[in-house]
């Protein structure tokens, strides 16, 4: 498996990451990063606890690594999660995250696995 | 060294991912410093922020945002430094406009491209450099203008003073019209094409146009009356003997003949003057003052002197300063005038009565003649001078968007330097709080003794704070702080803190600090607490000395009183019963086994008086071998007065001591303490009489009963 075809497999822009950060040993750095950020685990504990204000930060900070990093599904996903918190706590809130999830597992998945190649 | 010279950027995002690719970006060329959160960025910056080069700045961050830390750049400054470019994903323009009105440079929108972040960084960093280099520019002008103008101030005050029988304040005065004029003529022409430096050396230079004066017999120069024409011809030569000393004091502009010849002809007090003039730089300055000297008496229309030189070919600065000295020798007093008032003078100028001046002069003088007047009235020459260097660095800073120059900022962090040495000297805890945002700094010091995080928001809600001063502390401290005003900002109070497991006395004193704004708003607080315990301690060691019996340790009379009235006072209704208890024949054993055994008896008395009652009820040794008792009880007090009774008879020593106590009982006497004390005194009284080593009641004689005694 590439990074392009990683890319392709959690729903990214390859060509879009590559024109800007402009070089593929920056973004493989990064995405093999992904992983390892805590905020996904503070949007599923600030979720739980319905706490709305810590749950938009989380979405926030998922939102702008995903734009970093071309991430264009989870991005997406995460940006209305982030919309449906901005001003209050929103009915649809829940099922937005529910998308997050399944995109954020999606896209994990992805990099782990691309990163499975790597080693051997 | 290279490392060091590297500069220094602050990325502050709660993403690490975010942080890193930033890094990453900006590659080896910066140093780079990360901040998590708004309250680690404000630390970094008020320990760091004269080094940095520029901040990346996030705005939704736990704890502090990006716009609270760019409140705390405001409130402190340091936004004039350091430029600030933010990075977000937002882009709502209620955001972005407010991002710029708190002074944010540049923006960074998600998703970052390398190239794009690079040119930013490099363009913000570029153009801050620039331009601080020109406020340094500008402002070794000023310090230079500082320099040249106080040395030669104070000299030429002093000549003038003693020689002319001028005030001092002319030559002020003439320095700050001067200046206004020249101001006025740059806003209306630029025909005379005068920079700032040009008008800061012509009113400089100014304060030496009379400086020929110091050659003119005192006699011709003080002679109250009219000069006659032979005195006004000598008087006329100060022009020429003025830029002749000038020239003289540049090296090279004379010949070493004709200054010889110069100073033969003049004073020695002249040439030892200019020899202290600054002019190894000042080269400049004495040619403008030599055109000055020469020809501040030429007038427009070509009859003046000593050259008679017309309009334009008299330089501007010497039209400039010809008509300040005549405007201020008018409406001032000399020893052949009194003042005349200004709108008089003004129209003598104006009549010509003084010689023609050139128009626009003119103009310039009577359009501004208020601002004119109320300049130069009514001021100390302290305050001319103050606002004169104040004007230029106002005008030096306002061309530069209104940022600090790089001196005051040297000054200002070697005041803050001086204050972290002090504040790490001192063992005190010391604190400032700004109200917006909300959020405390403590001295390092003070961050260790309390184990509190030396930068935090929030004080009202930070829990580790109140339970470290608790919340009636705090709220009393709050409540100072709204009491006070900007003329009685400073407070000080005692409170009980919770450090290490321990309770401490603490003073804690504090000023509050307001805006210069009209009306003045609060800022926050200065303060520091000082650690009061033993102090304390001693003190409220040395109230209970005073209040005890040294030998006994019992209450003496009149603490026992005060806590008797304190108890009556706080329970109105309760049970107590006064004792009064004397020791039999007290005289006759201290007769027969000496005083030494004598103290031994009282002590004894004592200390088994103490095991007999409460502890919270009153011992005391009212006296001599007089002793009280105060005590509450439930039920029964006979059984009890008579335990007690027993308990107060013993052998000491093979001596037998025995007591006789009179009662009196609370509810029969009447609940005050001199009720007490006399009826408990009058069963004494009966005991004693019965024979001694007994106790009696206090009861009320028939009919009597309800009534206090």
């Amino acid at each position: 498996m590439t990074l392009r075809e990683c890319y392709a497999a959690l729903g990214g822009d390859y060509d879009e990451v590559i024109s800007r950060l402009r070089s593929e040993r920056l973004v493989q750095k990064f995405v093999l990063k992904f992983p390892e950020d805590g905020s996904f685990d503070a949007l599923c504990g600030a979720m739980a606890a319905q706490n709305r204000e810590e749950a938009f930060r989380a979405a926030h900070t998922i939102k702008g690594m995903c734009q970093n990093l071309s991430f264009t599904k989870l991005g997406q996903s995460a940006h209305e999660l982030t919309e449906a918190l901005r001003s209050g706590w929103s009915e649809a809130a829940p099922a937005l995250f529910e998308t997050v999830r399944a995109d954020y597992e999606a896209t994990v998945g992805a990099v782990r696995e691309f990163a499975s190649q790597l080693d051997v | 060294m290279a490392e060091k010279n590297k500069q220094k950027i602050l990325i502050v995002d709660d993403s690490e991912m975010n942080r890193s690719i930033l890094a990453d970006m900006l590659g080896e060329e910066y140093d780079i410093l990360e901040a998590e959160d708004g309250v680690q960025a404000v630390s970094i910056l008020s320990k760091q922020y004269s080094e940095l080069s520029l901040v990346l700045l996030d705005i939704v961050m736990p704890r502090l945002d990006g716009f609270g830390v760019l409140s705390a750049m405001n409130q402190n400054g340091w936004i004039v430094d350091v430029p600030v470019i933010m990075v977000s994903a937002e882009s709502g323009s209620r955001q972005v406009e407010r991002a710029y009105e708190l002074g944010v440079t540049d923006f960074i929108n998600r998703p970052f491209d390398a190239l794009v972040v690079r040119r930013r960084v490099v363009n913000t960093i570029l153009l801050y450099a620039k331009q601080k280099r020109l406020i340094g520019m500008v402002e070794d002008q000023i310090y230079e203008t500082e320099q040249r103008s106080s040395l030669m101030i104070d000299i030429l005050s002093h000549i003038v003073e003693f020689r002319n029988g001028e005030s001092g304040l002319h030559i002020l005065h003439v320095r700050t019209l001067t200046a206004m004029l020249l101001d006025l003529i740059c806003a209306r022409t630029d025909r005379y094409n005068l920079s700032p430096r040009d008008i800061s050396l012509i009113s400089t230079a100014s304060a030496l146009h009379d400086v020929g004066k110091i050659a003119i017999d005192g006699a011709i120069l003080n002679k109250p009356g009219r000069l006659t024409s032979e005195e006004f011809s000598v008087m006329k030569t100060h022009t020429t003997v003025g830029a002749e000393m000038l020239q003289a004091a540049v090296p090279g502009w004379i010949t070493d003949e004709e200054y010889d010849e110069l100073m033969k002809t003049h004073t020695t007090a002249g040439a030892d003057m200019l020899a202290s003039l600054p002019v190894q730089n000042g080269e400049d300055l004495v040619k403008v003052a030599y055109e000055i000297c020469r020809w501040h008496h030429e007038r427009w229309d070509g009859r003046g002197y000593p050259d008679g030189l017309k309009g334009d070919d008299i330089p501007i600065s010497a039209q400039v300063v010809s008509l300040a000295d005549v405007y201020d020798a008018l409406t001032s007093p000399r020893v052949y005038k009194p003042a005349i008032p200004h709108e008089e003078a003004l129209q003598m100028i104006l009549d010509g009565q003084c010689g023609q001046f050139n128009p626009l002069l003119l103009e310039c003088l009577t359009e501004n003649a208020e601002k004119i007047r109320t300049a130069l009235t009514g001021d100390t020459a302290e305050q001319i001078q103050q606002r004169n260097l104040r004007s230029i660095s106002e005008e030096a800073l306002r061309g530069e968007g209104g940022a600090v120059s790089e001196r005051t900022l040297r000054l200002l962090d070697y005041e803050r330097m001086k204050y972290r040495f002090f504040a790490a000297m001192s063992e005190e805890i010391q604190f400032e709080y700004t109200a917006s945002p909300s959020m405390v700094t403590l001295s390092a010091y003070g961050s260790r003794m309390l184990g509190l995080e030396e930068i935090f928001m929030d004080p009202q809600h930070n829990e580790k704070l109140l339970s470290i001063v608790g919340q009636g502390a705090l709220d009393e401290i709050i409540a100072n702080q709204h009491r006070s005003t900007p003329d009685e900002p400073d407070s000080s109070m005692e409170l009980i803190v919770h450090i290490n497991g321990e309770n401490r006395w603490f003073r804690v004193i504090t000023r509050s600090v307001w805006t210069s704004d009209m009306p003045p708003r609060y800022a926050g607080l200065l303060g520091k607490a000082i650690d009061i315990h033993e102090e304390k301690m001693r003190l409220s060691e040395l109230e209970k000395k005073a209040s005890l019996d040294p030998l006994t340790g019992l209450l003496n009379r009149s603490s026992a009183r005060e806590q008797i009235e304190n108890r009556l006072l706080v329970h109105p209704n309760g049970h107590f019963a006064l004792a009064e208890i004397d020791i039999d024949n007290f005289k006759r054993v201290n007769d027969e086994r000496g005083h030494i055994f004598g103290d031994r008896v009282l002590q004894e008395l004592a200390a088994r008086m103490r095991h007999s009652v409460r502890s919270s009820d009153v011992c005391c040794r009212a006296g001599g071998e007089e002793f009280f008792l105060f005590l509450e009880y439930n039920t029964d007090i006979e059984r009890t007065v008579e335990r007690i009774f027993n308990n107060l008879r013993f052998e000491l020593e093979g001596r037998r001591i025995t007591v006789s106590m009179g009662v009196a009982r609370g509810e029969a006497s009447g609940l005050t303490y001199e009720g007490l004390y006399h009826a408990a005194d009058l069963a004494l009284y009966e005991a004693k009489e019965a024979g001694k080593d007994q106790f009696r009641f206090y009861e009320e004689p028939a009919g009597e009963k309800g009534e206090s005694i």
